[in-house]
């Protein structure tokens, strides 16, 4: 079974990561590794993971958000989750999932904006 | 469009995870739920049939349309011949797991559909029923 090809775009001091729609466990696995590699070798004060393609985000998937979030912050960056559906929102809130210590915007353009103005490296 | 009104589907693998969220989300989509309850009964049968793939590794999930009182609906079982849940009622408490999840699979999925009915024996397998009805 193929991983999902995920690209982890260096943007200035940020990253910018795309979700795949569907992604299966393997995919986001590999998107947390891919993330924290990124992080440490460009050395960037923020993630903005771009997930309004998503449409179904289960206990899996959010687990492995929450930590890449954790992990993130105990580099010194910020997550930013851009873009989340209506639909999953709800469906996430009815499953009693919780996404750490994300920071949230309506899109990325927001997501952007929000790293921008927020203090950096002040940890999770 | 083939309007199928039931079928099956075998779990063995981890991929078969998202194969088996395509074929609910084309199943409650064909019978005109609305995208947000196509999302809630999608993440139920990813919850549910990553339940089997974890617990028993392999297993069936089967899809019916049903009606009743002049209501539609759909119905998914999951069924497996895994290892059995020993204490039903603890393993639906929110948080509960005995593997390295959230512990959000069970519950979180009752609380996603309008009926759940869970039957299990310790070494003889789990069969999980969840139903989701249409609003008028």
């Amino acid at each position: 079974m193929a991983v999902e090809n995920i690209s982890v775009i260096k943007l200035r001091n940020l990253l910018l990561v795309t979700v795949p729609p569907d992604p299966d466990d393997q995919t986001i696995s590999a998107l947390q590794e891919q993330v924290l590699q990124a992080m440490a070798q460009h050395e960037c004060r923020g993630l903005v993971l771009d997930i309004s393609t998503v449409e179904t985000l289960d206990s899996f998937f959010a687990r492995t958000i929450a930590e890449t979030v954790q992990m993130v912050g105990l580099m010194g960056g910020r997550t930013v989750l851009a873009g989340m559906r209506a639909s999953v929102a709800v469906t996430a809130t009815q499953l009693g999932l919780t996404m750490g210590k994300a920071l949230t915007a309506l899109d990325v353009d927001r997501a952007l904006e929000l790293l921008d103005s927020a203090p950096s490296g002040d940890g999770v | 469009m083939n309007a199928a009104s039931h079928g099956e589907f075998r779990i063995g693998s981890e991929s078969d995870i998202v194969a088996a969220r395509k074929v609910v989300r084309n199943a409650a989509t064909a019978l005109g739920f609305g995208i947000t309850d196509v999302t809630r009964i999608v993440t139920a049968a990813s919850e549910l049939t990553r339940n089997i793939y974890h617990y028993a590794r392999s297993g069936v999930m089967r899809w019916r349309a049903i009606s009743r009182d002049a209501r539609l609906g759909l119905e998914l079982t999951f069924e497996d011949s895994g290892p059995g849940i020993p204490d039903v009622a603890k393993a639906m408490e929110a948080g509960f797991t005995t593997s390295k999840g959230l512990g959000l699979g069970l519950p979180g999925a009752k609380r996603l559909m309008d009926e759940m009915t869970v039957r299990s024996q310790v070494g003889k397998g789990t069969t999980v029923e969840v139903r989701k009805w249409l609003r008028k």
